[in-house]
């Protein structure tokens, strides 16, 4: 399993890399409230384009993007559908029994379809395919360390992240070893019914917990030899700057979502009520 | 009489993504029927991916694997068959052990052959005799036995499945000179008792001379040469061109021989270099 990626991260040279983590974070919230703020067909078909030029700007493989969107198409089925016939109004286009489906229900379904794509889009476009989970955590790290006056463990939560984060290959790549080494001792994962199933992840899942716990317990031994005691008077390796580009991302994004705002009042059409 | 063939086998990890790594190039290559076969290359030549294909573990991109001359990828229903007649035992094999009794994590691939109980005995025994485990241990757990110990059971468990091929990778690494000669002793003891074909994988050229009749030199996921032990430890220049040794003595002996001093060829153990020395003062 050489191929295990961290997270969803896709290595690419594209203006969206290059921007600074912390700010990335900003602006994908920034970017989710547009999503929310968007109520008529102008401003959805503003966030659409804005979707597009991030996919553009991204160079990342469009079936990855897709990939990106299956984990929340059942949520987004679910939402078009109680959408589509909850939603009363007064041009009734189809009614059967109980069930009623107005044009305003139509607007309101595909409006929340699109919201939810681009939400997802642009937020995994914005943050886990163009910044590695360590620049994650540590512009988390920077931008939660204004709260250590509350005496949080801000840096403690972030060594916790980075470590959750650096275990996943690991333990992933140590999962397909044991896998591995269980099938040549005749195990098959995918016969039998559900009980053999669950029986049959016994032996990976044992050997699997042993590891973890040695693992664990080997690097806390490792980070004690290097000193480690937490994160007070703690310096970085890498301190990461804002430029000019950070900023004028900044205010193409604060453009945008004032331009939502003003298309959501003076845009035609249907008007979405939620 | 060919055990295993490759023909024409590529392998590559990660194929359409960005971490793309090509790990075998077009390997063609064969394994005699009961002999001891070594592996040696570099971290990162391919041997332990090419262990991996031998069991049907993994499939190769391109290429053909025959097992006593039947493509072993012929029927994906009966893969498990493959597994057991060809053991693999991979590298720290210690961390597989799950069940509560060493006797039990033993019989775990006899019993996934769905032999009977006391077939299963029979052979848990006979495993454990093979790889020197002493009965006390087999009712303690293995969590609790020493590092060396828990690699013997690990082995003992592809053992127990009475493999025609026992493939091995690197299985002494990391122990000490005492336990290396008892993992190696058991694994001829194994194939002495069963005639079984051995392919191995270590770093020790010492070892590898002691233990091999045939070896397979990889490079970059390429074959570099295959022959008879003393075949390619003759090579020493090319050998050391990639990078890898010959045994100490194996060495010094052509350097002395360079110096043209008349020793013997195929000399790998300290015991034989030192008569071969005395030899030159009689």
């Amino acid at each position: 399993m050489k191929t295990v990626s961290l997270g969803q991260y896709y290595p690419a040279a594209s203006p969206l890399h290059r921007l600074d983590a912390r700010m990335k974070v900003c602006l994908s919230i920034l970017f989710i409230v547009c999503t929310f703020l968007a109520k008529n067909i102008c401003a959805f078909a503003a966030l659409v384009a804005a979707m597009l030029i991030l996919v553009a700007l991204s160079r990342i493989p469009l079936r990855l993007i897709l990939r990106a969107v299956r984990p929340v198409l059942f949520i987004m089925v679910f939402t078009a559908v109680v959408n589509l016939f909850v939603t009363k109004g007064e041009n009734l286009l189809f009614s059967w029994w109980k069930l009623q489906i107005f044009r305003e229900g139509i607007y309101n379904a595909s409006f929340m379809l699109v919201r939810i794509i681009t939400l997802v889009v642009g937020s995994s476009l914005l943050l886990t395919y163009t910044t590695t989970p360590i620049q994650l955590t540590d512009a988390i790290e920077s931008l939660l360390s204004p709260l250590r006056v509350f005496r949080l463990p801000v840096h403690e939560f972030a060594m916790m992240m980075t470590i959750a984060l650096r275990f996943i290959p690991l333990l992933s790549e140590e999962t397909a070893k044991i896998m591995n080494a269980q099938r040549a001792r005749g195990v098959d994962f995918s016969v039998g019914g559900p009980v053999r199933r669950v029986q049959s992840l016994v032996p990976i899942l044992i050997p699997l917990f042993v590891s973890s716990f040695r693992r664990a317990d080997e690097l806390a031994t490792a980070m004690e030899c290097r000193c480690y005691r937490g994160g007070k008077g703690r310096t970085k390796m890498t301190i990461p700057h804002l430029h000019a580009r950070d900023g004028v991302a900044l205010v193409l994004l604060l453009l945008f979502g004032t331009g939502i705002v003003l298309l959501n009042r003076y845009g035609y059409g249907y008007t979405m009520t939620r | 009489m060919d055990k295993i063939r490759l023909e024409h086998v590529s392998f590559v990890y990660g194929d359409k993504t960005p971490f793309r790594a090509e790990a075998l190039h077009d390997v063609s290559l064969s394994f005699g029927a009961g002999r001891v076969t070594g592996l040696i290359g570099h971290t990162g030549s391919g041997k332990s991916t090419m262990l991996q294909l031998l069991n049907g573990l993994e499939k190769p991109n391109e290429g053909k694997i025959y097992l006593d001359g039947q493509d072993i990828f012929a029927k994906p229903r009966e893969m498990r068959q493959i597994r057991f007649r060809v053991g693999l035992v991979m590298q720290y094999p210690e961390y597989q052990l799950f069940e509560e009794t060493v006797r039990s994590d033993i019989a775990f691939g006899p019993r996934n052959m769905g032999l009977s109980d006391e077939e299963i005995a029979v052979r848990v025994t006979e495993a454990a005799n093979f790889t020197g485990l002493p009965s006390a241990l087999l009712d303690k757990s293995p969590f609790d036995l020493s590092g060396g110990e828990k690699r013997r059971a690990a082995i003992a468990g592809v053992m127990a499945m009475r493999p025609e091929v026992l493939v091995l990778d690197e299985p002494a690494a990391g122990l000490d000179p005492r336990g290396r000669d008892s993992i190696l002793g058991g694994v001829r003891a194994y194939k002495e008792a069963t005639g079984a074909t051995v392919i191995i994988v270590s770093h020790s050229m010492e070892d590898m001379a002691m233990f091999c009749d045939d070896l397979v030199v990889l490079s970059k996921g390429k074959v570099l040469f295959t022959g008879t032990r003393n075949e390619v430890f003759s090579r020493v220049r090319e050998l050391e061109e990639v990078g890898l040794a010959v045994p100490q003595m194996a060495r010094l002996m052509m350097l002395l021989r360079e110096k043209g001093l008349p020793v013997p060829e195929n000399i790998y153990t300290v015991s034989a270099a030192t008569e071969a020395v005395a030899a030159l003062f009689e």
